[in-house]
């Protein structure tokens, strides 16, 4: 037998690998955004955490030069005579009186040698009390500065503070503009305690303001839109500038990056104000890291991911495939069953239609040769009865009209039960239930044979309860009763017994008909309920091979049964189970 | 030094007696500012400087008169003398032209110096075996700040004034200016570089004048 496969066990394993491709795909999909974020936000927390080590290593350089300084304004502020230049009205005594303490401050760092004072001056000024810059006198050596220059030094008043700056000078050979970095120091009066000027020393540039940029990450200095950062095209000083432009006026405070775009290249840009809170303008370090290891890194780790993830889908495919057929194969094998089954089930079908077809053809034969066949009965039984009624007949005629009318009583009587059964068989019997008294059923019927001959001159005991009630349709339930009855008599021995007795069990009630005579051979037991079957009983007994048959029909479209209780040395008996009625009969 | 203070004296009395010039006295209070801080035990004046204003603690103030006096021949001799690492006095007031020496009566080094532009002037370091006593004459009128290079906290005021007519109140702001000649005076008051006040008073001879300051 060749079963297709049904088109949902195909779609079933489709699903299944499409489910599966889509979770690998998903997982792979995951793990490169996941990945690819993971990349960039370590390179920017490597690039945070040397920022941050950068910046703090300035502030700590600063601070360090914000100390020295602080420390020789005590110094100076000790001297007489520059209290005396402040404030006893000359100021153009005080260049020349601190002359000798910042003269060291103003001396070239030889070449190789690490400078002894932390603080290595281009040029120191004073500011006077309103915080505007005293001029040095002519030939006094405080570090030459433009009148511009020299005006970015001038405070709105004299801070109470260290005030850390940048302002731009004009250095080196080329005259290059450059962002210096400046400290005011205040100078505090031992007397009052109050600024009574201050000094502003210009530091010599450490490289990038002591911050050590390695490699391609570049650091620079952005103060007033000046940016300090050389190499740097102008276009992407112009990105850079408006960059830090945004970064700067941010007002979080917050540390993170930016990532701007500088010849092509992608940038994380870090951007710190080195002076927040100062007189002078503030001023910004920031760091440029290039990204394109980062961006490498995230390539590789793409591709990578990629090619994972196609060998995930690959074996997933692989597996998925094998996966589903093992998964499949108990549903391909319930998918086949069912095929089968309904295969099996439509044949059947189809059998039971023609079967009932069949039935219903043979029943409405039946009933129509039963109809068919009384006619002639009747008429043969009324010829005979009218030859009967003659009187001229010889005895052995007579005795041979008689054997013919009583054959044809129990031709009557078999095309009857004919009838029934074809009207069974065709399902058009219904019950009308109704409350049935059993016992006066019994009683009836045991009364109708008590008028026939009894050539065994037999015994009949009832043993029935005063009351039992069942449910039923009575003509029915009375041929059942009769049937068997009639057979306990006809399948009987001379002065032998009939026993009847009944009892309820549950629902049902059983009653049980018993007789004397041969037991029913044991091979013939099973056959007793088919039609037209007479065992070995001889056919000298009256019956045409449909009573039980028909009785137990009945009975079972009362939903009861008829069935053989014991059959044994001289003993048959038969049980018949009806539905029980439970209650007082009603009308 | 002291019988040349004496004759300087009788010189300059001398000269008035001759001229026998009608004179009167001038007499009166200075409201002086108060003190920055409770008076020591010690009296003792010190300079403080103050946002620009250079004045004692506790306050004094010295009341003068200016007018077209003849300055006197010979050159007036004072001494503004350093002892326990302090000047004495604190605020020393003199006529154009006077001589002030700068005794050194420590057991220590001093340097005198000036950067006022009255008088600008450095001593030196000295000791006070070095003789002779280092002295510098002012020759012009204005306020000199003199300081010890070696001690900060060392400071004397010198107002060099262009008369022979003033007086240095006691610390409650009394002052007496006998002598001086009649007529109409203006009477000045300073109190500290910024703030010198003016009174005007017709001074009949003979007679005292009664001028406050408030």
């Amino acid at each position: 037998m060749t079963v297709n496969r049904p088109v949902s066990f195909r779609s079933f394993r489709w699903r299944l690998m499409a489910a599966m491709m889509l979770v690998v795909g998903l997982l792979t999909f995951a793990g490169l955004y996941f990945a690819q974020g993971k990349a960039l936000a370590s390179a920017e927390a490597e690039h945070h955490r040397e920022f941050r080590a950068a910046l703090a290593a300035l502030n700590a350089a600063q601070a360090t030069r914000a100390d020295h300084l602080a420390e020789r304004c005590r110094t100076l502020v000790g001297n007489p005579r520059i209290h005396a230049a402040l404030e006893d009205d000359a100021l153009d005594l005080l260049y020349i009186s601190a002359r000798d303490e910042l003269s060291d401050l103003m001396r070239p760092v030889p070449a190789g040698a690490s400078p002894q004072s932390p603080v290595h001056a281009r040029f120191y000024r004073f500011l006077d009390i309103n915080g505007a810059v005293i001029p040095p006198p002519k030939n006094h050596d405080a570090g030459a500065l433009g009148p511009g220059e020299e005006a970015q030094l001038s405070l709105p008043r004299l801070p109470l503070s260290t005030q850390l700056g940048w302002v731009n000078r004009k250095e080196g050979p080329h005259g290059d503009e450059a962002l210096v970095e400046v400290i005011a120091t205040p100078i505090v009066s031992t007397d009052t305690r109050r600024a009574i000027a201050a000094l502003v020393v210009g530091l010599t540039p450490t490289p990038v303001s002591g911050l050590t940029a390695t490699g391609d990450i570049r650091a620079g200095l952005w103060s007033g839109g000046r940016l300090q950062l050389a190499g740097l095209e102008p276009a992407a000083r112009t990105v850079l500038g408006s960059a830090l432009r945004a970064l700067s006026v941010r007002e979080d405070r917050q540390e993170a990056p930016a990532t701007i775009s500088l010849g092509g290249r992608p940038h994380l840009l870090f951007c710190q104000p080195l002076n927040a809170g100062s007189l002078y303008p503030v001023a910004h370090e920031f760091f440029l890291y290039p990204l394109d290891n980062a961006v490498a890194q995230q390539n590789r780790l793409r591709w990578q991911i990629l090619g994972a993830g196609a060998l995930f889908l690959l074996g997933g495919l692989g597996s998925s495939h094998l996966l589903a057929a093992r998964l499949s194969r108990p549903v391909e094998k319930m998918a086949m069953d069912s095929a089968v089954n309904a295969l099996q089930r439509s044949r059947a079908e189809a059998a039971l239609e023609s079967t009932q077809a069949e039935l219903q053809r043979s029943a409405r034969f039946s009933a129509n040769a039963s109809h068919q066949l009384k006619t002639p009965v009747a008429v043969l039984r009324a010829g005979l009865d009218e030859l009967l009624a003659r009187q001229d007949l010889p005895a052995e005629v007579r005795s041979e009209l008689e054997g013919l009318v009583g054959e044809t009583t129990r031709f009557t009587s078999m095309i009857e039960d004919l009838l029934l059964l074809s009207r069974v068989d065709a399902g058009r019997v219904r019950i009308e239930f109704a409350h049935l008294d059993l016992v006066h059923l019994v009683a009836t019927c045991l009364d109708d044979f008590s008028v026939l001959p009894d050539p065994f001159d037999l015994e009949i005991v009832n043993h029935l309860p005063d009351t039992l009630s069942i449910s039923g349709e009575k003509r029915y339930v009375a041929h059942i009763l009769q049937n068997l009855v009639e057979n306990a008599r006809n399948y009987n021995r001379p002065r032998g017994r009939i026993d009847l007795s009944a009892h309820a069990e549950g629902p049902q009630v059983i009653l049980s008909v018993g007789n004397t005579g041969r037991l029913i051979p044991r091979e013939h037991q099973p056959h007793i309920f088919d039609r037209f079957h007479r065992g070995a009983t001889g056919a000298d007994l009256p019956g045409h091979g449909l009573g039980l048959n028909l009785a137990r029909e009945l009975a079972r479209l009362h939903g009861g049964d008829v069935r053989l209780a014991i059959s044994e040395d001289d003993w048959t008996e038969f049980e018949v189970v009806l539905p029980r009625q439970a209650g007082p009969p009603r009308g | 030094m002291i019988p040349l203070r004496l004759f300087a004296l009788g010189a300059a009395l001398t000269v008035g007696s001759l001229t026998a010039a009608p004179e009167g006295v001038v007499e009166g209070r200075v409201t002086l500012p108060k003190a920055e801080s409770a008076p020591v035990v010690q009296q003792r004046y010190e300079i403080v400087s103050k946002e620009g204003t250079i004045a004692t603690n506790p306050p004094l103030a010295v009341v003068y008169i200016e007018g077209p006096f003849p300055r006197a021949e010979t050159a007036k001799v004072v001494q503004l003398a350093q002892k326990d690492l302090a000047f004495i006095p604190s605020l020393l007031p003199v006529q154009m032209g006077t001589r002030v020496e700068f005794p050194n009566y420590d057991d220590t080094f001093h340097n005198v110096f000036s950067f006022s532009p009255a008088k600008r002037f450095d001593l030196g370091r000295y000791r006070p075996t070095d003789l002779p006593v280092p002295s510098q004459v002012f020759d012009l009128p204005g306020l000199v700040t003199i300081r010890c290079e070696i001690h900060q906290h060392m400071r004397a005021l010198i107002l060099v004034l262009d008369t022979p007519h003033f007086v240095l109140t006691d610390a409650e702001g009394n002052f007496r200016l006998t002598q001086v000649p009649a007529g109409t005076r203006e009477v000045k008051a300073w109190i500290n570089n910024k703030v010198t006040r003016v009174r005007t008073v017709e001074l009949v001879p003979g007679s005292t004048v009664r001028v406050d300051f408030p």
